[in-house]
């Protein structure tokens, strides 16, 4: 399972694509500069720009959980939920 | 300013809570940029005070706020982060901030004639403590809004290093000062 799993994750496959030139020409530049190809090096932009992506995602994800979870609550219900319990004096032993 | 990818953060129920309901277009763009560097790490301490919190709320509600309250508790726990329990360093730091520190620095809150027992607050002391060395132990600064509390802690460290060899200092981020 784990070799497969490993296996599935360096695979590689053939594709084409339409990058604008601007973008391409610059890829090229950088690959003939630490003289790999350009396959690797636009492998690299597209995994920092998935990366990149997913965090924003996530991040998201979390500020919305975040108004969720506060928000709709008055200052007073906040502070109870920061562990600041505050009752009126009779309800006090 | 702090740089929200410098590191991560130990984030205190108070900063947790002051960040995510700020208006502040800044402050949200901190907070968002923070995300996408690191997790939201909270000491386990964080999330029994939160989810007591939660509790009290939905056993004071009327019958039909409780649902709303509920789904606030679970959204809250959907996106707990890291989150940093207490292992024996951090019992043992805990532990010398007690012996050292056995009061509240404060006196209990009061707020619309409504008022924070003794009780209450020393119990409240101890989880900052419990946070505090979580941090120490973590070497994590700690973002809170709550300066009260964690200076008078930062401060003893300083002032008795021979308690916590190879510790400290504990760094402090006040959440109001991030942007």
């Amino acid at each position: 399972m784990k070799r497969n799993e490993h296996r599935s994750k360096d695979t590689k496959r053939r594709t084409t694509l339409t990058l604008p030139a601007r973008d391409l020409l610059h890829a090229e530049r950088i690959a003939r500069s630490r003289k790999v190809n350009l396959s690797t090096v636009v492998a690299e932009a597209l995994a920092e720009g998935l990366r990149v992506q997913a965090a924003t995602e996530r991040s998201e994800e979390v500020l919305n959980s975040y108004r969720q979870a506060f928000g709709g609550f008055s200052d007073r219900d906040v502070m109870l939920l920061d562990g600041i319990v505050l009752d009126p004096p009779e309800r006090r032993r | 300013m702090i740089d929200p990818a410098s590191g991560p953060l130990l984030f205190d129920a108070s900063a947790e809570s002051w960040l995510a309901r700020s208006r502040e277009p800044a402050v949200h763009d901190w907070l968002a940029r923070y995300l996408r560097h690191h997790q939201v790490n909270v000491s386990v301490v964080t999330i029994v005070q939160r989810i007591r919190g939660y509790a009290l709320l939905w056993q004071r509600a009327a019958e039909d706020r409780r649902a709303a309250v509920e789904a606030a508790r679970v959204a809250y726990l959907q996106q707990l982060g890291r989150v940093r329990g207490l292992d024996a360093g951090t019992a043992v730091v805990a532990g010398e901030l007690m012996a050292l520190l056995p009061h509240p620095p404060t006196p209990p809150r009061r707020a619309h004639q409504l008022v924070e027992s003794r009780e209450e607050r020393l119990a409240r002391w101890r989880f900052d403590l419990l946070i505090a060395a979580t941090a120490l132990v973590t070497r994590m600064r700690l973002i809170h809004n709550n300066a009260e509390d964690f200076e008078a802690i930062r401060g003893a460290i300083e002032r008795s290093p021979q308690r916590f060899p190879g510790m400290g200092p504990l760094e402090l981020v006040r959440c109001t000062l991030v942007v």
